[in-house]
């Protein structure tokens, strides 16, 4: 049986280390201080060089 | 982030703190208080019909104070989980007066004035702190004025203006033109409250509030008792219509912020405050301008900075680019002082290096880019895990070991470690999934395969 | 975005229309799954951004919704539409017109479709033993799985092999190398082939079988998935600022100085950034030579302390926290830096250099023993080779290009074969550890999965009457997924469905048109095209 891991912060950061260890297996544990998570990615309006939205 | 949302291996603690962490490396016990919201998690459908009929306006944060929201509120349209949380230090039922509007509107059932918070303890191998960053606030610079001055915004504000989501829809509307339009709306409710008052009395005595007025001030009415309540009422009314005539007339005037002047290393590479760099602002500076640009086409940019660190991988490319198509200049210099010019335009001092002058230009909005702050909750987070930080207060991690922390067993990944870029972020943040992964995934004996 | 939806509602099969901002959102995503159900759909078309991003979300969500997945159809309005039309707004919406009828035209022609399980070998494939290579290979192998590492050198270690100290703490390379690549021989489930290539590399993301040059033979090996590793190379600038490889040298071989012991002799030293990049011909920043060159200032002074080093630059690229130290650091040593105009560059004379200081607006004259030009590092020589063999693309610099510069930076679009370190773009050895540890995460995803599920938009004998064996297509399929077998029925092609991508170039090729591609047959593609041909 594989053990859990606990990731703070639900920023970009935060919700790959999240899905990297969910696909593997592994049973993650996310807290994030504010009402919903995102960072400060989803306050963005688009990224560079590609000009996606950030979200 | 809707992956994260719907994984059946994540489990999703949002609005919740870790409190405590005793063990170690295989074996950590960690309390986590759940905050309570008030709002049954399981039974709110994010429908936000509470939220419409709140009638508490809070400022924004999600829309860096830009905008506001309810105390009654959900972070933001997309945000996971899409349930909405009250904020005990706005709302008024919480805070002794009478309201519960939200409650009676939820069709849910979901408003629960009297929820606590709730202490969850958990058991895991590994720890990854992914706590991320603060905006460096500018008012602690005194000669940019951020505070006194409404066109100088933060970056971070700059991208909720760009946003068309945000509290604009994505028009580069000018705070100062903000302040403006905002106290129209609002003398335009009163003028509303006065002009139906005033109708009642026209009414009543079946001539216009301006035919009596005249005849008023020639000296008739003088003892009628109503008329006098009715010239006082007319008298409020032009006392609002003056100023919101002169208000609209301004406002006509207005237009979107077209000369944008951005300035680099607004509290890094500074030795009062972060004397390191924060690696991305030049990059976002740029694409911010580019983006404006995009919106407008008349914009113009100015971007000012020491070294224009276009670092990552198409960033060079990206930068000439936007100084070819998007009217972006770059001058090398740092900003000495900004004042305010005429119409509420901030004035930008610098020195030119390159041509070795000092000037002043005038310009619609400065951008601040500010520096990369460690959060705010990072030195009590660095103690509740005992893990070290560094002099400027990012957890501390070793060139070969990027992602280990001096605790083994907790890793640290994005800009709590140190300001970084998006890429550089998801690498490390896999990187710390990968050496978690080594702690927490148990190989049975003699077997090839993971039990996933 | 009202005219659209309006539109919408026009054309025909269509029952049902829906307004967002942001369909993505969990919102949106629920609204999709609630009309589904209660409206009854059969077919889904969502209009909006490029499919690459959320295209399988809204496929799995239709899934939840109890749809087949492949019933849902995206149309592009953003990046094909509204981004380059964005001058002609009439224009660009009468076309966004065209395109939603055209998707409404196709969807309605959809055929449910099933996904394909595949095996996963637990063997991982690393190409290239320097620091991220290595890292990965440690990481995978400690979690248990075999990892085959490919060296073509004939000693691990890589650019570390070649350096002195590695900054900002000065840790000596050729230690941490030692430590390191006696952890690779030692761990039980390393293999390393030195002085080795991969020449050939068949099969799919699971099932790869891979081809091993040593010493004049060749193993085959089953991989289930593949890192690149592969690094970069020094730039060496051949008729730039004179360069000699004795006076004027690049920061490579001032490593090789360094560590060697600079002659006492060596009294003043000039460095010039951006020697062959941030140009035309090589656009980009290699974003490691500044924090080289100041690392080797320093050393240069630790070594002579009298020694005058300077440092002509056009922006000190010493981004981030301990780089900016080291800098500041460097400055309080008594290291110059001089400012200089690409249109101005520096010249280079027998025993000085001469450079026009754009901040004193003067030209200077600094005397120099020892010219150190800081050049780029380049893809590597066999660049293009490796993405051939590998079926991976690079960009124009030969660097290879990950699935989403942002968002998926050690992934190739590719599945099961992954990127880190130089080879990707220029890293410095922190960079590079961690890119190493990353991609090692990324590709024990399929691995742990055991199983890897393939999307079945993918070629299919259609008409196996029709179909005359004559190989045209086989010969033209860029990633060898289909074959000839001998049937019954005579010579028929056969398509190896996990190695398929559905690029459609035997479906387009076929003169018989017995080859189809799942949810873009003909008769889809011509629906499209008389929906588009339709007066208004």
């Amino acid at each position: 049986m594989n053990k859990d891991i606990l990731v703070i912060g639900g920023g970009i950061a935060g919700m790959q280390s999240s899905l990297d260890l969910a696909d593997m297996g592994v049973k993650v544990h996310l807290v994030e201080k504010l009402p919903s998570i995102g960072g400060k990615m989803a306050q963005l309006d688009k990224t560079f060089p590609t000009n996606d939205c950030a979200i | 982030m809707l992956d994260v949302g719907r994984h059946p291996n994540i489990s999703l603690l949002a609005y919740s703190e870790v409190e405590k962490v005793e063990g170690h490396e295989g074996d950590f016990t960690v309390t986590v208080r759940r905050k309570r919201r008030y709002v049954d998690e399981a039974k709110c459908t994010g429908c936000g019909a509470c939220a419409e009929k709140c009638p508490t306006p809070v400022p924004d944060a999600f829309n860096a104070g830009l905008g506001t929201r309810k105390a009654i509120y959900s972070y933001f349209a997309q945000g996971i989980p899409s349930t909405h949380t009250i904020d005990p230090d706005y709302c008024r039922q919480l805070n002794g007066k009478k309201c519960g509007i939200c409650q009676k509107t939820c069709q849910a059932d979901a408003i629960d004035f009297d929820q606590e918070d709730k202490i969850v303890e958990l058991n895991v191998a590994g720890i990854i702190i992914a706590a991320g960053y603060d905006v460096f606030d500018p008012s602690q610079i005194p000669e940019y004025r951020y505070k006194e001055l409404p066109n100088v915004v933060t970056a971070l504000e700059f991208e909720r203006l760009l946003s068309a989501s945000g509290p604009t829809g994505g028009h580069l509307d000018r705070p100062s033109d903000r302040a403006v339009e905002a106290e129209i709306e609002a003398l335009e409710k009163k003028a509303g409250k006065a002009t139906r008052m005033l109708e009642k009395s026209e009414k009543k005595f079946e001539e216009t509030s301006k035919q009596f007025y005249e005849k008023y001030q020639q000296g008739e009415y003088q003892d009628d008792k109503d008329r006098q309540k009715w010239a006082k009422k007319y008298e409020d009314y032009l006392a609002i219509m003056g100023p919101l005539d002169d208000l609209k007339k301004k406002a006509e005037t207005f237009s979107v912020a077209k000369r944008l002047a951005f300035i680099q290393c607004v509290g890094s590479r500074d030795f009062r405050f972060y004397p390191f760099c924060s690696g991305y602002c030049c990059m976002h500076s740029i694409k911010e301008a580019i983006i404006a640009h995009e919106h407008e086409n008349e914009t113009t940019s100015v971007i000012f900075g020491m070294d224009i660190r276009a670092i990552g991988k198409g960033f060079e490319e990206y930068k000439i680019r936007g100084g070819n198509h998007s009217n972006i200049t770059y001058v090398r210099g740092r900003v000495g002082e900004i004042s305010q010019g005429s119409n509420n335009n901030p004035v930008v001092t610098y020195e030119d290096t390159h041509q070795r002058v000092v000037k002043s230009q005038e310009f619609d909005m400065v951008i601040l880019a500010t520096a990369c702050a460690p959060t705010s909750g990072v030195v009590k987070l660095a103690k509740i895990l005992g893990v070290e930080l560094d002099t400027y207060n990012f957890i501390k991690t070793s060139p070969f070991s990027p992602v280990d922390t001096s605790v083994p067993g907790i890793f640290a990944c994005g800009c709590v470690g140190a300001p970084m870029d998006v890429p550089e972020s998801v690498a490390q943040a896999s990187s710390a999934a990968e050496r978690a992964a080594e702690i927490a995934i148990q190989l049975q004996p003699g077997k090839e395969k993971v039990v996933a | 975005m009202e005219e659209l939806a309006d539109y919408a509602e026009t054309l025909p099969h269509v029952t049902f229309v829906q307004r967002n901002l942001y369909t993505c959102s969990e919102g949106g995503i629920n609204e999709i799954k609630k009309a589904i159900k209660q409206e009854n759909l059969t077919r889904v078309v969502v209009a909006s951004c490029t499919p690459r991003t959320h295209g399988p979300l809204f496929m799995s969500s239709c899934g939840e919704a109890g749809l087949n997945p492949y019933l849902f159809e995206m149309v592009n309005i953003r990046d094909q539409c509204s981004w380059v039309h964005m001058q002609q707004k009439e224009e660009g919406t009468a076309k966004a017109k065209e395109l939603i009828r055209m998707g409404v035209a196709k969807a309605a022609l959809l055929e449910p479709q099933e996904p394909i399980m595949s095996d996963v070998q637990p063997r991982a494939l690393v190409i290239g033993g320097g620091i991220a290579g290595m890292t990965a290979s440690l990481s995978l192998a400690n979690r248990r799985y075999e990892v085959v590492l490919v060296e073509k050198q004939e000693a691990l270690g890589g650019m570390l092999n070649r350096l002195n100290k590695l900054g900002p703490v000065m840790t000596d390379a050729d230690s941490m190398v030692e430590e390191i690549v006696e952890k690779i021989t030692q761990h039980p489930k390393i293999t390393v082939f030195t002085k080795s290539q991969v020449t050939e590399v068949q099969g799919f993301i699971g099932k790869f079988k891979v081809d091993i040059e040593t010493d004049a033979k060749t193993r085959n090996v089953d991989i289930g998935v593949i890192l690149v590793a592969t690094g970069g190379r020094v730039f060496v600038p051949e008729g730039l600022y004179g360069y000699d490889g004795q006076r004027v040298i690049t920061q490579l071989e001032m490593e090789s100085l360094l560590k060697k012991g600079l002659n006492s002799s060596v009294k003043n030293v000039v460095m010039i950034q951006c020697v062959g990049s941030r140009n035309e011909e090589r656009p980009y920043c290699s974003r490691v030579c500044c924090q080289t060159a100041v690392k080797n200032a320093m050393l240069i002074k630790e070594q002579n302390p009298d020694a005058r080093v300077s440092i002509l630059y056009r922006d000190m690229q010493m981004y981030g926290v301990e780089n900016e130290e080291m800098f500041r650091d460097s400055k309080a040593k008594g290291i110059r830096y001089i400012n200089y105009d690409p249109d101005r560059p520096p010249e280079v004379k027998s025993d000085q250099v001469n450079v026009y200081h754009s901040l004193l607006g003067r030209e200077l004259t600094l005397p120099a023993d020892l010219v150190v030009l800081s050049t780029p590092l380049i893809a590597q020589e066999d660049a293009v080779t490796t993405s051939q063999l590998l079926r991976v693309p690079a960009d124009e610099n030969g660097f290879f290009m990950e699935g989403h510069v942002k968002l998926k930076p050690l992934d190739f679009a590719t599945d099961g074969v992954y990127l880190c370190g130089s080879a990707r773009f220029p890293a410095n050895i922190r960079e590079a550890v961690a890119q190493g540890l990353g991609a090692a995460s990324r590709a024990s995803l399929p691995l742990s999965k055991g199983s890897v599920v393939v999307e079945p938009i993918i070629s299919v004998l259609a008409d196996e009457e029709a179909c005359r064996g004559c190989g045209l297509c086989v010969a033209l399929c860029p990633y060898s997924a289909l074959e000839i077998q001998n049937t019954e029925k005579g010579r028929k092609v056969h398509v190896i469905d996990v190695a398929c991508k559905g690029c459609g170039v035997c479906a387009a090729t076929c003169y018989q048109h017995a080859l189809s591609i799942n949810s873009f047959t003909d008769q889809q593609i011509e629906a499209q095209i008389d929906a588009f041909l339709e007066a208004e």
